[in-house]
């Protein structure tokens, strides 16, 4: 696999499948590991940190890994920018320097940054909400690592990280919600405060300290010690189906009480999107929105909801100038993008790939 | 710049806000003084250590500032740069600094300081360690410009290496 064949593919996460999948994005479980025999990354030589990427890599043909090594060192800033679009890297990981790489699976639902923040970040991403599944996978593939790979752990704090927010299990359990419903009505930051007073965080689409756009909120855990995997997994698993419910009354009434109007706004937007030859990525974001929310409520009944996913993300910078094979400017990629809109959008049905 | 009083050289220059706007105000020495602006018996020591040292002992005293000097002997992190910085130096630190670590830990960590779940099937062993004390003289000797040293070190690194290049 190379990032060109990426360009032709969405992540399995994009597909709109598994439960709840109208309203929960994704699932997604990170582990932050490091190795005993070396300092963190902070502190760790350009010399180390290579060593740490060879190790890993050594582990990933030991174990018989079905994961495709990237090098992000020697990648184009544009390379490293479409993998953070696609949730394969953080940002911090593709404006980081030195020795580092990602490893990646076939589908796209598992990641491994290496020498990021910790020197191993494994992550696994499942579409809808099936929290257990990713659970097991990671846990298996995490178990393959260590075979060959010591971690940093003591039987007190658990797996130490370079930050002591992660020590411990070392996991961050999210889901990724699509909340439109919530957000119009204005009752997301009572959620929100409510997720705060159970020691859950809310993040953008991108992470920490990004707005979320096209209404789309990451809750996660943020305590990490104390609790075991499976109890912070069920804490995340017993409050999601909460805030789904929220969103659905919160649809429920929209329609009821504005059908006119909801609908209005959604075939706006769909018809924006199909027709217009400039277009900003935050305003796409927007109208994509409105239009995912109309397919769910079935107010738009010529468009997949998975064609609809992919599209936020292959609207993106990155995205586009692969798409194109070429750097562009803003204006030239707000004209590549509406046209990219436009193709995609005009066939009525499209199916996802 | 006058002063606003005196129409002496002012030497205060204050922006203070009231209700909600932002006010300038030019004072000389002495008038500043007379208003209440106090000002410091000498100029502040402008070296950035020294200054979060006092910041340190002013707002948590001594013991802290003790504690801020540590030193983690396998990768020669301070306790004060990891409060600077936010983020740990080697796994080694948990030990080294554990008296000013773990009360973070537990406030971050909603009182708790006792791992639950899952470990891993190999934990580290003393030799994990010695690696670590290993890789942290190599380091040393390569800063110092002791390759021949550095070349001994490597070598007691490398079977490890080696594995890994397999």
């Amino acid at each position: 696999m190379n990032l060109d064949d990426l360009t032709r593919t969405s992540g399995e996460w994009l597909k709109g499948s598994g439960p709840e999948s109208d309203i929960v994005m994704c699932s997604r479980i990170r582990l932050a590991r490091n190795l005993a025999t070396y300092p963190f990354i902070n502190r760790a030589s350009r010399g180390e940190r290579a060593d740490i990427e060879r190790e890993f890599k050594a582990a990933l043909v030991e174990g018989g890994l079905d994961l495709a090594y990237m090098d992000v060192q020697a990648m184009s800033p544009l390379d490293r920018q479409f993998l953070v679009e696609r949730q394969l890297i953080s940002r911090e990981h593709a404006n980081a320097e030195g020795p580092r790489g990602v490893a990646i699976g076939p589908e796209e639902n598992v990641s491994v940054m290496v020498n990021e923040e910790d020197h191993l970040r494994i992550q696994v991403m499942h579409s809808g909400l099936s929290l257990n599944e990713v659970w097991e996978r990671i846990n298996h593939l995490d178990d393959r690592i260590e075979e060959t790979l010591t971690y940093a752990f003591s039987p007190q704090l658990g797996y130490l990280t370079a930050c002591p927010t992660n020590v411990g299990t070392g996991i961050r359990v999210g889901v990724m919600l699509h909340l439109p419903a919530l957000v119009q009505t204005k009752q997301i930051d009572k959620v929100f405060r409510a997720l705060h007073k159970i020691n859950l965080a809310v993040r953008g689409l991108y992470g920490e300290g990004t707005q979320a756009f096209g209404d789309f909120y990451q809750i996660s855990n943020q305590q990490t010690l104390g609790k075991s995997e499976v109890e912070l997994n069920k804490n995340l698993s017993d409050v999601v189906p909460q805030i789904i419910t929220y969103e659905r009354q919160a649809r429920k009434a929209l329609v009821e009480e504005r059908r006119q109007v909801l609908h209005d706004k959604v075939s706006r937007a769909y018809g924006v999107l199909k027709t217009a030859h400039t277009i900003s990525s935050e305003e796409t974001m927007l109208l994509l929105s409105d239009v995912r929310m109309g397919i769910n409520l079935n107010l738009i009944d010529d468009l997949e909801i998975s064609t609809v996913n992919e599209l936020f993300i292959h609207t993106q910078p990155a995205h586009l100038q692969k798409l194109q094979g070429r750097p562009l400017e803003v204006d030239d990629r707000n004209i590549a993008r509406a046209s990219y809109l436009r193709a995609r959008l005009s066939n009525g049905r499209h199916p996802a790939e | 710049m006058t002063c606003q009083r005196c129409k002496a050289e002012a030497s205060v220059h204050l922006t203070e806000s009231v209700d909600g706007r932002m006010r300038e105000v030019h004072l000389c020495g002495a008038c500043a003084r007379k208003t209440g602006v106090t000002l410091p018996a000498e100029p502040p020591d402008l070296a950035l250590d020294s200054v979060v040292q006092g910041l340190i002992v002013a707002h948590v005293g001594e013991l802290v500032s003790e504690l801020a000097r540590k030193i983690c002997p396998l990768c020669g992190l301070k306790f004060m740069e990891f409060r600077i910085g936010g983020r740990l130096g080697c796994p080694n630190d948990y030990e080294a600094f554990a008296r000013g670590l773990l009360p973070l830990v537990k406030r971050a960590q909603d009182g708790v300081t006792r791992h639950v779940g899952k470990s891993p099937r190999r934990p580290p062993t003393a030799a994990s360690t010695e690696q670590l004390k290993l890789r942290a003289q190599l380091r040393e000797a390569i800063s110092r410009e002791d390759y021949e040293e550095a070349a001994k070190l490597r070598d007691q690194l490398r079977p490890q290496l080696k594995d890994a290049e397999r």
